[in-house]
């Protein structure tokens, strides 16, 4: 049974592109140009029950129109969708039943009234019972350490109060599955990791599905151990992380820092590696492989004089704008 | 029954919201007197200059407008979604209302309600009062139905057509001044329609059913009999145009293209 | 200059972009012209003139009322109470231009908009329909655009101030749905002030309101003309200049507030 099934899902949109000028705009009172956008391109996937998994892409690449597909927000054009063995947009109300969705950058929360006001007009919604509600949401409420929040109007919150409560009202019924669209954003780094930790534990706790989109790498690879990803509406990489870092973040980065001025032909006759300059000429990167960097540290060291050198691995983030940059060819 | 206590839910927290800003409240009461003081005064500078109008006299036509503000307060109160377009679609608060268990329209409904628009339904029934005392009305024991049937009908049709346009922000991405103008055709239908030509006539009976808020149903009181079918028909054209705005709001969901982000 | 023009352009071209208001916007400006037209007959009944005027210049009067409107009619004072809630007015300040003329001019952009794409087209259905009276004088036009145009400014400049005292209160939109109500009625839209009494038409030319709609509609349907028109332009343009008194003052107010309190 998959939480989430995904078959030649298909969005497009019509867009309206304007003439130039005051001319143009006269004729665009009559007839409009516009062509067939197409958000996301027939793509299939499936998520397991108790999944966790990384939505990405860049902007526009189609990540949001999946969700929003996903959650019965927007209707396809084609394909079909079976999330917790519903159709979302056909059986709407039934359906949000079985899902929590936290959008980062759009409040779920009354914005006059106090958190727990909300709280509770939720739970009405929901229908949680009193019993479920109380078991469940203290536990959550303790975890995310909103307790002290829960009096005050959500405009009086600073963003990382105010996402902790997004996030808890988003599990009020306590869903199976969670849809998690930037959910870190503009967030600093010990909310990030009380969200993360949080995160982890409803999962194990209630075994919850939870997809999630995100520009920071490091929600993903503190999160997810399955990412897919999307470019121009098609999915490009579907598959664990660990694989994805195998193939792409196998090189390794060695910094060197020069006593005296190099120039990028003499270190390129020494060692045939891609060199790149640090921040001035007396820095350069050496992009290699693993295995080669006891022999290029060995020759460059016995060649020159240095002042200090140190070796970082590639991080997810690169590897990413890597794929993007060059698109995916596994070597 | 689980809709009934959700209303009682949001309601409770609309008037928990309202108290915090008790000043707009009473700006907002005042504001909507002057709406109510204008037409009013509109209709008596009028018969300072004729004693009838089109065979009605002036006290009728203070009726009618006493009557038509019930159902209009009723509408402002639970069914103004003038700015649907700007609120729902263009800053796309329509994804959150999507991700609830509940009818979107209802959600809206319940979000934009302005209970405080109940005031101008005290209003028409002191208008209504005087006019009435002046023209010496009688009224049944049934007539207390009629007027309730009546004035939900009279709703219902303001609903219908305010739900309507708000639809056609689904199909439409443009903003739409239409709303703010539409609130001055409904104007038209406290005045007695046999006053319009055969068109505009027709288009405030069949197409903006506006004469069912004011002077139709308020004809019955006044016992106009020529007017019945028309006034006994209030309810009827209630059930439709809010059935068909509903339907034209399902289908409109579908059509949703979210806010581009 | 170039930049206040551009803002109208730019203005106007947002306009253009809206296209169903274009084609809602006439329909149901026409009903509304319709609708005023006959109930006005109505209340004529068999008398052939109130207050002096016939029911031709009645409702040419309506018509024209309503189409004018279109032209001077423009959201200012709600955008700039949003402006200043959203706490945009501050940024509005660094930029290289007078916050207030900026709004002004993309008032003027929507005015030409709407005058272009609803009154002309508006008025041209609104004659095939209805019997209105249209004078081949051209002084008349003339006056009458000059006066359209002082009406603008007035009316653009209430909605200045109108916008601005929500800086200082805390329910704006209460306020301005009262100013639009007070507009209504006594600029002469809905009635011209010849219909009020006495004592009312007293109160009333005291107040800037008239300046609005009754003048240049009177001056269309000829109900004034030679002297009495250029003693109402004059009525408008002494306003013009009367009301820039509160707005530099209130401005001044709200600059101060602005940076004391940072929006």
């Amino acid at each position: 049974m998959y939480a989430i099934e995904v078959e030649k899902l298909r969005k497009e949109f019509k867009s309206y592109s304007s003439r130039s000028g005051l001319a143009g705009a006269f004729r665009d009172l009559f007839t409009r140009n516009y062509k067939i956008i197409r958000a996301v391109d027939d793509i299939s996937f499936t998520v397991k029950q108790g999944e966790m998994v990384g939505y990405i892409g860049e902007n526009g690449a189609g990540k949001s129109t999946t969700i929003k597909m996903l959650t019965g927000i927007l209707t396809p054009t084609s394909g079909r969708v079976v999330v917790n063995g519903m159709n979302p947009h056909k059986e709407r109300e039934r359906f949000v039943q079985t899902i929590g969705v936290v959008f980062g950058q759009r409040s779920q929360l009354w914005w006059d009234i106090a958190v727990q006001e909300s709280f509770r007009l939720l739970k009405k919604v929901y229908r949680v019972s009193d019993q479920d509600y109380n078991e469940h949401m203290d536990h959550v409420i303790e975890t995310l350490d909103i307790g002290p929040l829960l009096d005050k109007p959500v405009r009086k919150l600073s963003l990382g109060q105010r996402m902790r409560c997004e996030l808890a009202a988003a599990l009020i019924h306590n869903p199976p599955l969670l849809f998690l669209d930037e959910p870190t954003i503009g967030l600093d780094v010990l909310v990030k990791l009380k969200i993360r930790q949080f995160l982890k534990e409803i999962n194990e706790k209630y075994n919850t599905t939870i997809l999630l989109t995100t520009h920071d790498m490091t929600d993903i690879e503190a999160l997810c151990e399955r990412v897919i990803m999307l470019d121009e509406g098609k999915i490009i990489y579907d598959g664990s992380l660990q694989h994805l870092k195998q193939n792409w973040g196998e090189g390794k980065q060695i910094h060197f820092q020069f006593r005296d001025l190099v120039s990028k032909e003499e270190l390129a006759s020494l060692v045939h590696v891609t060199w790149e300059q640090g921040e001035d000429r007396y820095n350069w990167i050496a992009h290699v492989r693993a295995n080669d960097m006891a022999h290029v540290i060995g020759k460059v060291v016995s060649s020159y004089e240095l002042k200090d050198i140190h070796i970082r691995e590639v991080s997810t983030e690169e590897i990413i704008r890597n794929i993007y940059e060059e698109g995916i060819h596994y070597g | 029954m689980f809709y009934v206590s959700i209303f009682f839910q949001y309601m409770s927290q609309y008037v928990k919201t309202k108290l915090q800003y008790r000043t707009d409240l009473f700006v907002e009461f005042l504001s909507d007197l002057m709406f109510q003081g204008v037409n009013l005064i509109f209709i008596l500078v009028v018969f300072g200059h004729t004693q009838l109008l089109n065979g009605w006299t002036r006290d009728e036509i203070i009726f009618i407008y006493g009557f038509f503000l019930i159902p209009f307060a009723l509408f402002a109160s639970f069914f103004n979604i003038w700015d649907f377009n700007e609120r729902y679609i263009v800053r796309g608060e329509m994804d959150r209302v999507l991700t609830r268990p509940v009818h979107s329209l209802f959600q809206i409904v319940l979000e934009r309600m302005e209970l405080e628009s109940l005031l101008g339904g005290i209003t028409g029934l002191v208008v209504m009062g005087y006019a009435a005392s002046r023209l010496h009305m009688t009224f049944h024991w049934y007539d207390a139905v009629l007027f309730v049937l009546f004035v939900l009908g009279g709703t219902f049709v303001y609903a219908g057509i305010f739900i309507s346009l708000a639809s056609i922000s689904f199909w439409s991405d443009a903003r739409s001044s239409i709303m703010p103008m539409m609130y001055n055709i409904g104007n038209y239908g406290r005045y007695p329609v046999d006053i319009y030509n055969r068109i505009i006539r027709y288009i405030l009976t069949w197409i903006l059913p506006f004469a069912f808020v004011g002077v139709y149903p308020a004809a019955y009181f006044l016992r106009k009999t020529e007017w019945y079918t028309y006034s006994f028909l209030t309810p009827v054209m209630g059930m439709v145009c809010f059935t068909l705005s509903v339907l034209l709001w399902n289908a409109g969901i579908k059509r949703y293209r979210g806010a581009g982000n | 200059m170039a930049k206040y023009i551009e803002m109208i352009r730019m203005r106007f071209l947002m306009m253009l972009a809206y296209r169903t208001n274009y084609y809602s916007g006439i329909f149901i400006y026409s009903i509304n012209i319709g609708a005023y037209y006959f109930l006005w007959s109505a209340i004529y009944g068999g008398q052939s003139s109130i207050q002096g005027m016939t029911v031709e210049q009645m409702t040419t009067y309506v018509a024209i009322a309503w189409m004018a409107r279109a032209f001077y009619f423009n959201n200012i004072d709600r955008e700039i109470a949003m402006e200043i809630r959203d706490g945009k007015v501050a940024i509005e300040l660094i930029r290289p231009y007078n916050y207030l003329v900026m709004k002004t001019m993309q008032g003027l952009g929507e005015g030409i908009f709407r005058l272009i794409f609803f009154s002309l087209p508006g008025m041209l259905i609104v004659t095939f329909v209805f019997s209105l009276q249209f004078t081949t004088n051209v002084h008349t036009w003339g006056y009458f655009t000059l006066s359209t145009i002082l009406s603008f400014i007035i009316n653009s400049q209430l909605n200045l101030l109108a916008g601005m005292v929500t800086f200082f209160t805390l329910n704006g939109e209460g306020l301005l749905r009262a100013k639009r109500f007070i507009i209504d009625l006594f600029s002469g839209l809905i009635l011209p002030i010849s219909f009020y009494p006495e004592w009312a038409q007293h109160v009333m030319h005291y107040l800037p309101f008239q300046a609005i709609s009754y003048i240049p509609s009177m001056i269309f349907t000829e109900s004034f003309t030679g002297d009495v028109a250029i003693k109402g332009m004059m009525f408008q343009a002494v306003w013009c200049v009367v009301l820039i008194v509160p707005i530099y003052l209130l401005w001044k107010a709200a600059k101060r507030k602005l940076i004391i309190q940072g929006g």
